[in-house]
């Protein structure tokens, strides 16, 4: 037996395809999703010598276009005197069907016509799934033989098993691991195992994918968790990124549970959550942009400052809290990727998937708790809060939003108190002079967190009676708390919140005035705003007058 | 003075510094940067910022930046890097008050 695989790098475009000899059959699995690389397996098929009347058995793992989509116009594939097709049944069906929801040609925005399936695995209605064996006419004239039964590779795991053997004593086990989609199959030969998608079936984007099952891919995982306890695969073959060891394989498959087991009721994730799901990466990739800056330059202000005090370890310390470098290639990939899909007119899912990987990293390039201690919290903790919410969104999760009734006057007042108030006054550093460990931490808070509000003029009013308003209230400090950034980032000499009690509604308007910078394109709230007024529970409206910038949000009362 | 244009982000930030360390290794210790066409700053960017701030701290160096979009002003405030150097809303107040 002799193997050549095609390994991609890693996207939604194709997976990687895998071509096998043996005596009585050359095996190809998943063909991928681009014609050319169909292509250039045919091209190889072609200049195998001697081998020319050999039938060609392409097995999907699934039914997924990136799987298969490639061989549609490729006639060595089509070709029904040379080759055959085998899929699991439920993936027949939606190949004959060209059933674009279950082979995710809607969502990936591409075009599928109807392919005749040779071979259905595990049908149901088969006499093979009765244990009995049943011969398989391949093309060419040769025959192999399926055999179908319940198998446990290990204790309290039991797989749906099928045995292909060929003339030759050449044999193919299929495993049916439905999860990723209804369809799904993992196929042994030899000691190599061939597993699909399944390792990555628990990804945000991925799980919850029509198809997509909990339950089913929990099930699945347990029965190639044990067949990879039972030590007798050598290498796993995934459907996308390299070739993987046996002990590898078990490790990504542990994860692949550990997270599946917390995604109960995710929603489907169709065209429509997956533009909806993009326009949000944009809006708060924006916002995430200017956190990250303000973030590390925080920091490197911190450095600048310490090292001005001759503290160059400090500073040194300070710097490598941050790995500003690899946030900033990263956001910049991803603006490079948005205009290049912007420019291609590409699927809305491409996008937020791309989004969701520059997330999942961004998380890991900064040190949020030492950070926090130094740098405004409130910065740190809404960049985390940003960043899980859109992961959130990506898996299907619901928002996570938590209405509850408040005076919104105390809500305001902590968020200005907040905003106002240094980290540790003077008296705290100066107290802490005689031990170094504690003044170091408390001058660096000092230097690293300047109250947003200390260098503007601030006025408040409201009346005095109790407000009560239904709102999350996390989410409404946060939108306050980014206006008044705002404000003060544009240099608003004097910043009010005035509070109006309406018969069913409360109207905050929180207004700049003073010589502010003016932005050379028109000025429009951003949507990630918007989006934030929603979540708390308001709605939110801008005017800029050229004199004056202001904010306006109203809240239904409760009660 | 050095005009800056665009946005000053991974690709771009070694381009600044290395025009501004021209100028510097050219004698030149009083610096301005026009910023008036830079809409985003990354983090690569206010590390240059900060970086010639270091080099320009001597008696008789200056170096400050002006024209700034609100974009990049607001960074700068939120940063703490406008206590670092000056800043003046547009060119011709930077010469008058150089």
């Amino acid at each position: 037996m002799a193997m050549f695989p095609f390994i991609r790098k890693i996207d939604v475009v194709s997976s990687n395809s895998y071509l096998i000899r043996l005596p009585d059959a050359i095996i190809v699995i998943d063909p991928g999703g681009l014609p050319e690389q169909a292509g250039m397996l045919a091209d190889v098929v072609a200049d195998i010598p001697g081998d020319r009347d050999l039938p060609v058995i392409t097995f999907l793992t699934h039914a997924h276009v990136d799987h298969f989509l490639g061989m549609q116009h490729v006639p060595l594939f089509v070709d029904a005197t040379r080759s055959i097709i085998v899929v699991q049944d439920t993936g027949a069906t939606a190949l004959e069907e060209q059933d674009s929801r279950v082979t995710q040609a809607a969502v990936l925005g591409r075009g599928i016509i109807s392919l005749r399936v040779g071979l259905r695995l595990f049908c149901r209605q088969e006499p093979a799934c009765d244990g009995t064996l049943v011969r398989i006419p391949l093309p060419g004239g040769a025959t192999a033989a399926v055999r179908y039964d319940a198998w446990s590779p290990g204790e309290g795991a039991t797989i749906d098993r099928g045995r292909i053997c060929f003339g030759s004593g050449s044999r193919i086990e299929v495993y049916r691991t439905p999860g990723h989609s209804p369809d799904s199959i993992c196929i042994r030969v030899g000691r190599l195992l061939f597993i699909g998608d399944l390792p990555f079936a628990a990804n945000p984007g991925i799980a919850g994918l029509a198809g997509w099952d909990q339950e089913a891919l929990l099930r699945s995982l347990d029965g190639v968790l044990a067949l990879l306890d039972r030590n007798d695969i050598d290498l796993v073959c995934p459907g996308h990124g390299r070739v993987i060891t046996a002990k590898t394989a078990r490790s990504m498959l542990a994860a692949a549970q550990t997270d599946a087991r917390g995604l109960a009721g995710i929603e489907e994730l169709d065209s429509e959550r997956a533009a909806q799901t993009a326009a949000f990466a944009e809006d708060c990739m924006e916002q995430v942009n200017e956190l990250f800056s303000v973030m590390a330059g925080r920091l490197w202000y911190v450095s600048y400052v310490m090292e001005s005090l001759g503290e160059s370890a400090v500073a040194e310390q300070a710097d490598s809290l941050i790995r500003g470098e690899v946030i900033d290639e990263l956001l910049d990939a991803f603006r490079a990727f948005s205009i290049e899909h912007h420019a291609g007119n590409h699927v809305s899912i491409h996008l937020a998937l791309k989004a969701g990987q520059v997330i999942a990293r961004l998380e890991r390039a900064f040190e949020k708790d030492q950070l926090a201690r130094i740098i405004d919290p409130t910065i740190v903790n809404r960049a985390e809060r940003l960043l899980s919410a859109y992961t959130s969104m990506l898996r299907g999760f619901p928002p996570l939003v938590e209405r509850e009734t408040c005076d919104l006057n105390h809500v305001l007042e902590a968020v200005i108190i907040g905003c106002s108030v240094p980290p540790c006054s003077d008296d705290e550093v100066l107290s802490a002079a005689d031990n170094e460990e504690a003044f170091l931490r408390l001058l660096l808070a000092r230097i690293g967190t300047r109250p947003l509000l200390e260098d503007v003029s601030f006025v408040f009013r409201h009346g005095d009676e109790r407000l009560l308003v239904l709102i999350d209230r996390e989410h409404f400090a946060d939108l306050v708390t980014y206006i008044l950034e705002d404000m003060v980032g544009i240099g608003a000499g004097t910043v009010t919140i005035d509070v109006k009690c309406m018969a069913d509604t409360v109207i905050v308007n929180i207004t700049g005035t003073g010589r502010m910078v003016r932005s050379s394109q028109t000025w429009q709230v951003q949507g990630f705003l918007l989006w934030l007024a929603g979540q708390a529970g308001s709605s939110l409206t801008c005017e800029d007058t050229g004199e004056f910038r202001r904010f306006t949000i109203e809240i239904a009362r409760a009660g | 003075m050095i005009s800056v244009s665009g946005r000053v982000d991974s690709l771009t930030a070694g381009d600044l510094e290395q025009a501004i360390n021209g100028k510097i290794g050219q004698g030149h210790r009083q610096i301005l940067l026009n910023f008036a066409d830079v809409t985003y700053i990354s983090s690569g960017g206010l590390r240059v910022l900060l970086a010639t701030a270091k080099k320009l701290r001597g008696d008789g160096d200056k170096y400050a930046l002006c024209s700034l979009s609100a974009e990049v002003h607001k960074v700068l405030r939120l940063t703490g890097f406008l206590s670092i150097f000056t800043t003046y809303p547009s060119e011709g107040e930077a010469f008058a008050r150089w």
